[in-house]
């Protein structure tokens, strides 16, 4: 449904990641590994180590032991990171001045732009696309900490998708977000998968979010992820899970 | 208008308008990044910088900027080296007046010539110091223009900024540079105590009606203009401090919009 296949590239890989805070240990011996146009939930209890593991994805923190590789690439040299989105957990709540819809939006291109350049025609055009997808044309010029819950969400995901990333990774995106506001959130998702073909790493505490949605869920427990399923998509099961090391070893025990 | 006939009153109009524009161009991303008090913090160091002036003999201008740019990078290096909440600034701020007060009881001047200089006055300037301030307005005016995109990306939101490839290390090192410099501008203008407030009180005045970060931007710098030059001819017709007076103008325009806006909101709720 996600347009995954068994030749699609893997976009996000760990590799037996391990990491700690001090000497508290949150994830051992991870190893997993995101494709091309896949939807991946991770889910987990609160502290379990899941925002942690995308963290480490992302190059926010870095592995004790283990490698993490984005396209391809080991996180410490990765530079191509328009091809990464993020929409961090609650990102809007810690605004302390007044932001337009459209300079969130705008944000997201300050590490493709670098110093002294404005956005030009084309970044100009790529705002005006990801404000039209995600239904926020009419509300560009607004502080954005006046918005609902779920506008707020996907002016987030809008800063996120500006670079056209090909991977695109949303941390609880859900949170504060009410029940209408989900179902837009949830097609705006759909569109991305199946119509621009972004692989999405989910991750949450609701599965209603990603329900349909995900190709794969993982969930993070103990220090490992192990697979929760694959959810509506029993076709992939086989094919596709690339999901090694001592999770699955768990998960089979 | 007869306060401008004198030239001492011009020389102080030039710098505190200047300064007073430009502070709240860098207070923008301090606040939003939670860290107003940082300004307050170097201010402190300063103090540290000019008893140390006088004790080694150069310009209170020189000690203070090198130990408020040495000040930034420790800052720098507490904050990235893990130290929690506000205690790399909390060790800054107290370190800077246990040094500020070591150094000046054993300079021949002593203590209250350091404070007398700490909290000085625009008032008796002269041109070079004043084009010196100028010099360094137009400075933070262009580093804040080139480095506009990514500081907003970045105090907006620093995982995500880093995420999009902004250099957010580089980035903070640069605003904590920019922001020692606000302080040494403002030191013999303001006086740098004082000059902290006006990175903060026009840019929380600004944000009460403001509904973007380039109109928060643009009205804290107006207000702070606004805010030196009513306070500085306030100070002058009423006998009273200009450094206060500036502040408090400031502080007065933050509660005036703070009615505006809480108005605004209640009307809005009205006829809805």
């Amino acid at each position: 449904m996600s347009g995954v296949t068994p030749s699609s590239r893997a976009v996000l890989q760990f590799e037996q990641v391990t990491f700690g805070y001090g000497r508290i240990p949150v994830l051992r011996e991870v190893s997993l590994s995101v494709r091309e146009r896949e939807f991946v939930a991770i889910v987990g209890a609160n502290g379990s180590g899941k925002s942690t593991l995308m963290q480490l994805g992302l190059g926010l923190l870095r592995p004790t032991h283990g490698t993490v590789r984005l396209f391809g690439q080991d996180v410490p040299a990765f530079r191509d990171w328009g091809k990464v989105g993020y929409v961090p957990q609650r990102a809007v709540a810690g605004a302390a001045l007044p932001i337009s819809v459209e300079e969130v939006v705008r944000t997201g291109l300050a590490g493709r732009l670098g110093l002294l350049r404005r956005p030009g025609r084309p970044e100009r055009d790529r705002i005006e696309h990801v404000l039209d997808l995600l239904g926020l044309a009419g509300v560009r010029r607004r502080r954005v900490t006046l918005l609902s819950g779920g506008q707020q969400q996907r002016a987030l995901i809008a800063r996120a998708l500006v670079t056209a990333p090909r991977l695109l990774v949303l941390d609880e995106p859900t949170t504060g977000v009410d029940a209408q506001a989900r179902s837009v959130l949830r097609e705006s998702l759909e569109h991305l998968v199946h119509a621009e073909g972004v692989a999405v790493v989910y991750v949450s505490h609701d599965p209603e979010g990603f329900a349909g949605l995900a190709d794969r869920v993982l969930e993070v427990r103990a220090g490992r992820v192990v697979d929760a399923g694959v959810h509506d998509h029993p076709h992939l099961e086989d094919e596709h899970l690339e999901f090694r090391g001592p999770a699955t070893h768990e998960e089979e025990g | 208008m007869r306060a401008l006939s004198f030239t001492f009153m011009q020389q102080a109009l030039v710098a505190c308008l200047l300064i007073a524009a430009v502070a709240p161009l860098v207070g923008t991303f301090i606040v939003q990044r939670g860290q107003s008090l940082v300004g307050d913090g170097m201010g402190h160091v300063a103090f540290a910088g000019v008893g140390l002036a006088f004790l080694v003999g150069v310009h209170p201008i020189v000690g203070a900027l090198t130990l408020t740019v040495l000040a930034g990078l420790t800052l720098y290096r507490l904050q990235r080296g893990g130290l929690g909440g506000d205690l790399a600034l909390a060790l800054i701020f107290y370190g800077g007046i246990a040094l500020g007060f070591l150094f000046a009881s054993r300079s021949e001047s002593g203590p209250t010539t350091v404070l007398g200089l700490l909290f000085g006055s625009p008032l008796n300037l002269s041109w070079g110091q004043v084009v010196t301030i100028a010099a360094l307005a137009v400075l933070i005016v262009l580093v804040v223009a080139a480095l506009y995109g990514p500081l907003v990306a970045m105090a907006f939101d620093e995982p995500a900024a880093r995420v999009s490839g902004v250099p957010t290390d580089g980035l903070v090192l640069a605003l904590t540079m920019l922001i020692a410099l606000v302080v040494v501008g403002g030191m013999s203008t303001i006086d740098p105590l004082l000059v902290s407030a006006m990175m903060v009180v026009p840019v929380a005045a600004a944000a009460q009606v403001a509904s973007s970060y380039r109109g928060t931007l643009v009205g804290a710098s107006a207000i702070g203009a606004f805010s030196a030059v009513t306070g500085l001819l306030t100070a002058f017709y009423a006998d009273l401090t200009p450094g206060s007076t500036i502040v408090l103008t400031a502080i007065g325009v933050y509660g005036l919009l703070n009615v505006v806006r809480m108005a605004g909101t209640r009307l809005g709720a009205r006829t809805t």
